[in-house]
C-alpha cells in the first residue's frame, strides 16, 4: 500500500463513503477510501437512481431536502456527468387503498412544508404518455428527481482523486488497532493505515465492522431486483412510483424499474456477495406493462440484483460511537442513493466538527439500545432455512 | 409448475445427439430449440449476427416453421426416438438456489415463444446452445448486409432465406471456407475471401475447390470500409497490410458486394451456464470463457451437462461435426445414468466407441489472430469505427472512456480521464467500462462486442486478455417484450402480497 497514514480512513466506496470522502478532501484532509471490491460495485451502483424528499420516513426529511438542494449543482461541483434530472416525482395509485395512502403521505408532506399536489388522471397522462387507465390518481412532488447511480459513484471517485484523495479497491478491512478508546490504525488486506478518524460506510457489512470494535450496529442485508428495457423514445422525465414499482426513464431511453420481493441474506467482510436474479423479473415485467401499457412491446434487455441493508426501523444510522470515539457509523437502510450529497456533508461535519448543522437526531444509534443481538432471528429477517 | 426429467437446450448436432442417446436409454427427454426465431428478434441480431439480410418470405411464420423442420433431420430422428420436441421456444433464463437465493422450489428454466413466457423445472439439464458470431469493428458494420458466419449459416441452412447476392467473407479458416461453399451452393456469389494472415488458414483442398469456383483469396488484407446507399452495403474497400498490421499505401481494392460476412471466429454460447453459476475457465484455444467439464460432459453444477460448441469451439470442429455429436452422446448417456435409467455398466458399454476428445487438435490460441484482425481494422478504418454498434460507441470513445455522446458532456476533468488512467486505479474490469461507456448495453445484449471490448481493454492495460474477468450475463438472455415476459401463471399470493419497498418485510416469489 502506497500510504501508511491518513487523516481519515473511509471504509466503503459506495455513495455514502465517497460523498463523505469528497467533502473531507475538499476540507483539506488526507483521505483514503478502502473497499473490498470496486467503486460503487454494490448497491450504490446498482440501485434505481431515485431521489426524493423521503416523506415516507419523516426523520430523513431534513437531510433529504438538503440533499436535493445539493444535487442541483453536483454535476458541476464534481466535474463529471451524473445524469441528474430534477423534474419531480409522481406517485400513482391503482386502488382506492393506495389512493388513501397517498393522501396520508401528502398530509405528512404538508406538515413538513414540502411542496406536493394531488394530480388527476389527465395530468398524469400528460406526465407519462401511455400510462394505464387503471390509474385512479396520484401525488406530484415537484422537488423529486433521479440520477444515474453508476455515473454518480464514478464521478465522486474521480473528484476525490482530483483533490488528492486515494481510493484503494479490492482492499478489505481485517481489523482495527484501538488505543485509549480511539482507533489508531485500520488493518487491511493491503497493509495497515494509521489514522485519526474512521468512517465506516460499508452498507450491509457495517454491522460486521462495528463488531470488530465491540459495537452493536443492527443491520439486516437483503437482495432486491430491477430490470431494464431497450431504449425508447423520450416518454417521461419524472421519477415514477406506482403499481408496486419504482423507476425512471434513463437519459438513453431505457425504462429502469424495480420492486417486489426482497430476500434476507448474510454477507461477509471480504467476499463479493452473490447477486443472482430470480424469476421475479417476470412479475416486475408484468407490473411495468400494466403500469405503462404503451411500453408493453418494449423488450427487456437485462435484469440485475443488489444487496442493501435495513436497520430495525428502516431508517438510516448516522452516529459517532462512544467507544472508540473516533469511529463514525453510516448505514443508509436502502435510502442511500438519494441522500448521497447530504450524507457526505453531515458525516464530514461530524468528523470535522463533531456535530452537523442538519438535524439527524432521528438517526442516532442509541435508538436501538434495546435491540438484542438476536433481533434478526426473532423477526425472521434471516435467510430462508435459517429461521426457527 | 411443470417439471421434466431431462431438458436439452439446443437442437443442433450436439443437442439432438444427446436427446436421442438419453431417449434410447429410456429417459423422457424434452428437446428445446429457439428456431424458428421471431423476425423482430432476428432484426436485433439476436442470437446471431443476421445482418438484416433476411428474405421477405420469412414474414410468414408458417413458412419459417416448415423450413426449420425440413432443414434439420435431427428433429425427425429425435421424434422417432421418442423425444418431446419444443421448437420456436427460447430459453431466456436459468435459475437455481444458490448463495443469496434460496426460495426457488427447484432448478428451473425461463422459456418463451413469440407470445408468452413460462417456467419449466428440470431434474437434469444438457446445455447444447452452440456458438455465436465474433464481432469486429469496421466502418459500415452497422449497415444492412454486415453479418456473421453463424447468422449466414443459419439463414442458409435453417431458413433458406439468405437475401444476399454477393458476399465478401472475412476469415479464411474452415468457418469462412465452409460459408463460402454454402453461399456458392445457395446461388450467392463470393468474389472474395479476406484474411489478415499471409496464407489461407483453412483446409487446403476446400480452398482449392473454392478457387476453381472463382473465389479470390486476399491474404495479408483487411477491410477499410463497407459502404452503400440507403443504409445497405453495396461495396467493400480492402487494403493490404504490412507486418505491423498497417495499411499499405496504394493497395486499395474496391469490391462490389452487398454482404460482408465475419467468419473470423465463433464464441461459445455460455450464457445459461453462466447464469447457473457453472465454473468457467478462459481457454483461448476454445474461444474464450468456457465451462469446466469432465470427460462425461458434467459441469461443476450438479445435474447440469454441456455438449457441443457451447463447451468450446475451434475452427477444426467445422470440418468434424462428429466432435459435437460425440460430446452430445456422452452427455446424454451421463444424464441417463445419473437418472438411474441405465446402470454404470450399461453406461460404460454405451460409451465405448465414442471418443470424446477432438481428433484435430485445437490451435494453441486464437486471440492473437483475433487481435491482429482488430488492429488491422482499426488501423485501416480509423479509431472512429464502432466497437459497439447498438450503442454507437467508437473505439476512440472506449479508449478515452468517454461518456456517451447523447449526454453532450465536456469538462476539463473528463478530458484528463482515459482508459489508461482508469487502468491505474485497479485491475481493469469490463463491467465497469461497460457502465461508463455503455458498450455492450444495447439490443444485441453485447453479443457482438464483448470480445472486441476485451481485446481493446487488455491491449490498453498491457495484459493478456485471459486476465480480464468475464463480462457478466444477466437474464433475460434473449430480449423479451414486457408483454411476452408477463407471467400468466402468476399466483394470487404474488399479486396480493407484493411488498412495496420492504413493506411488509417478508418475501414472495412467483
Amino acid at each position: 500500500m502506497p500510504v501508511d497514514r491518513a487523516d481519515v480512513v473511509v471504509i466503503g466506496a459506495g455513495v455514502s463513503g465517497l460523498s463523505t470522502a469528497w467533502y473531507l478532501a475538499k476540507a483539506g484532509k488526507d483521505v483514503v477510501v478502502v473497499d473490498k471490491g470496486v467503486v460503487g460495485g454494490e448497491a450504490s451502483g446498482r440501485n434505481g437512481g431515485m431521489i426524493s424528499e423521503r416523506v415516507d420516513e419523516p426523520p430523513l426529511i431534513p437531510m433529504a431536502v438538503e440533499s436535493l438542494r445539493l444535487w442541483k449543482t453536483l454535476e458541476v461541483d464534481l466535474g463529471y456527468p451524473i445524469e441528474f434530472i430534477h423534474q419531480g416525482r409522481l406517485q400513482v395509485a391503482v386502488t382506492e387503498e393506495e389512493m388513501g395512502d397517498l393522501f396520508s403521505e401528502r398530509d405528512v408532506a404538508l406538515r413538513h412544508g414540502i411542496n406536493v399536489e394531488v394530480v388527476d388522471t389527465r395530468e398524469i397522462e400528460d406526465m407519462v404518455p401511455g400510462i394505464s387507465d387503471r390509474v385512479l390518481g396520484g401525488t406530484f412532488f415537484s422537488n423529486g428527481g433521479h440520477a444515474n447511480p453508476q455515473r454518480t459513484v464514478q464521478a465522486y471517485a474521480w473528484a476525490i482523486q482530483d483533490l488528492g484523495g486515494e481510493i484503494y479497491q479490492h482492499t478489505a478491512v481485517t481489523g482495527f488497532q484501538v488505543v485509549a478508546g480511539r482507533v489508531s490504525a485500520v488493518e487491511t488486506t493491503a497493509g495497515v493505515i494509521e489514522t485519526d478518524e474512521v468512517v465506516a460506510a460499508a452498507g450491509p457489512q457495517t454491522g460486521l465492522l462495528a463488531e470488530m470494535v465491540g459495537a452493536h450496529v443492527p443491520v439486516a442485508p437483503a437482495r432486491v431486483e430491477i430490470l431494464a428495457t431497450t431504449a425508447l423514445p423520450p416518454l417521461f422525465d419524472i421519477a415514477l412510483v406506482g403499481n408496486g414499482l419504482y423507476g425512471r426513464q434513463a437519459a438513453r431511453g431505457n425504462l429502469l424499474f424495480g420492486g417486489g420481493a426482497h430476500e434476507w441474506i448474510d454477507v461477509d467482510l471480504t467476499g463479493d456477495p452473490a447477486k443472482p436474479n430470480t424469476p421475479l423479473v417476470r412479475n416486475i415485467a408484468r407490473r411495468l406493462a400494466e403500469l405503462i401499457p404503451g411500453a408493453a412491446d418494449a423488450p427487456v434487455l437485462r435484469s440485475w440484483a443488489g444487496v442493501v441493508e435495513q436497520s430495525p426501523d428502516y431508517v438510516p444510522i448516522i452516529d459517532v460511537l462512544d467507544d472508540p470515539s473516533n469511529y463514525v457509523v453510516v448505514t443508509a437502510s436502502a435510502h442511500g442513493f438519494g441522500l448521497t450529497p447530504a450524507t457526505g456533508k453531515v458525516v464530514s461535519d461530524l468528523v470535522l466538527h463533531g456535530e452537523s448543522s442538519i438535524d439527524i437526531s432521528g438517526l442516532r444509534l442509541d435508538r436501538f439500545a434495546d435491540v438484542e443481538p438476536g433481533w434478526r432471528e426473532e423477526r425472521g429477517w434471516v435467510p430462508v432455512g435459517e429461521r426457527d | 409448475m411443470e417439471s421434466k426429467p431431462l431438458v436439452v437446450v439446443g437442437a443442433g448436432v450436439a443437442g439432438t445427439a444427446a436427446a436421442i442417446e438419453a431417449a434410447r436409454a429410456g429417459v423422457q427427454v424434452t428437446l428445446i430449440d429457439e428456431n424458428p426465431i421471431s423476425l423482430s428478434t432476428m432484426d436485433m441480431d439476436v442470437p446471431l449476427f443476421f445482418g438484416r439480410r433476411i428474405a421477405g418470405e420469412l414474414s410468414d411464420r408458417a413458412v419459417m416453421l416448415e423450413r426449420v423442420i425440413a432443414a434439420n433431420d435431427g428433429l425427425a430422428r429425435a421424434v422417432d426416438a421418442g423425444v418431446d420436441l419444443c421448437i420456436g421456444t427460447c430459453v431466456w433464463g436459468a435459475f437455481r438456489n444458490s448463495d443469496n437465493s434460496r426460495v426457488l422450489d427447484g432448478p428451473q428454466l425461463g422459456l418463451a415463444d413469440d407470445r408468452q413466457s413460462w417456467m419449466l423445472k428440470y431434474d437434469r439439464l444438457i446445455v447444447a446452445t452452440g456458438a455465436r458470431d465474433l464481432g469486429m469493428p469496421f466502418a459500415g458494420s452497422d449497415l444492412t448486409g454486415a453479418m456473421g458466419a453463424n447468422g449466414a449459416h443459419s439463414l442458409m441452412r435453417n431458413y433458406e432465406a439468405l437475401a444476399s447476392r454477393r458476399m465478401v467473407i472475412l476469415g479464411s479458416g474452415n468457418l469462412g471456407l465452409n460459408i463460402a461453399r454454402m453461399a456458392l451452393m445457395s446461388g450467392v456469389k463470393v468474389p472474395a475471401v479476406v484474411d489478415v494472415s499471409p496464407t489461407v488458414r483453412g483446409d487446403e483442398a476446400l480452398a482449392l475447390e473454392l478457387r476453381s469456383l472463382g473465389v479470390e483469396f486476399y491474404t495479408s488484407h483487411t477491410v477499410k470500409e463497407a459502404s452503400g446507399a440507403d443504409g445497405e452495403i453495396d461495396s467493400v474497400v480492402l487494403v493490404q497490410i504490412d507486418e505491423n498490421n498497417e495499411p499499405v499505401v496504394g493497395s486499395k481494392k474496391v469490391i462490389a458486394a452487398d454482404t460482408v460476412c465475419l467468419a473470423i471466429g465463433s464464441v461459445p454460447n455460455v450464457e445459461l451456464l453462466s447464469l447457473l453459476g457453472c465454473e468457467m475457465s478462459f481457454k483461448s484455444e476454445l474461444g474464450g470463457y468456457v465451462p469446466d467439464h469432465d470427460e462425461w460432459m458434467r459441469t461443476s453444477v450438479e445435474n447440469v451437462f454441456v455438449a457441443g460448441d457451447a463447451a468450446g469451439f475451434h475452427d477444426g470442429m467445422v470440418q468434424e461435426p462428429e466432435i459435437a455429436e460425440n460430446q452430445g452422446r456422452l452427455a446424454g448417456i451421463a444424464a441417463a445414468e445419473s437418472l438411474s435409467a441405465i446402470d454404470s455398466s450399461e453406461a460404460h458399454a454405451r460409451r465405448s466407441g465414442i471418443w470424446a476428445s477432438t481428433s484435430s487438435a485445437p490451435p494453441a490460441e486464437v486471440h492473437s489472430y483475433w487481435k491482429k484482425w482488430l488492429d488491422s481494422l482499426v488501423n485501416a478504418g480509423g479509431p472512429d469505427v464502432f466497437v459497439c454498434r447498438c450503442e454507437e460507441v467508437t473505439c476512440a470513445e472506449l479508449i478515452d472512456l468517454q461518456p456517451p455522446r447523447y449526454l453532450n458532456w465536456t469538462s476539463e476533468q473528463m478530458d484528463r480521464r482515459s482508459l489508461q488512467a482508469h487502468v491505474k486505479d485497479g485491475p481493469v474490469n469490463p463491467n465497469i467500462v461497460k457502465r461508463l461507456t455503455r458498450v455492450g448495453t444495447g439490443h444485441c445484449q453485447g453479443r457482438l462486442c464483448r470480445e472486441q471490448v476485451s481485446l481493446l481493454l487488455a491491449g490498453e492495460a498491457g495484459i493478456n486478455v485471459a486476465e480480464l474477468p468475464m463480462m457478466t450475463y444477466r437474464p433475460p438472455v434473449r430480449p423479451l417484450p414486457l408483454k411476452v415476459m408477463w407471467p400468466h401463471d402468476e399466483t394470487e399470493q404474488v399479486r396480493t402480497e407484493w411488498p412495496k419497498w420492504f413493506h411488509p418485510p417478508g418475501k414472495v416469489l412467483g
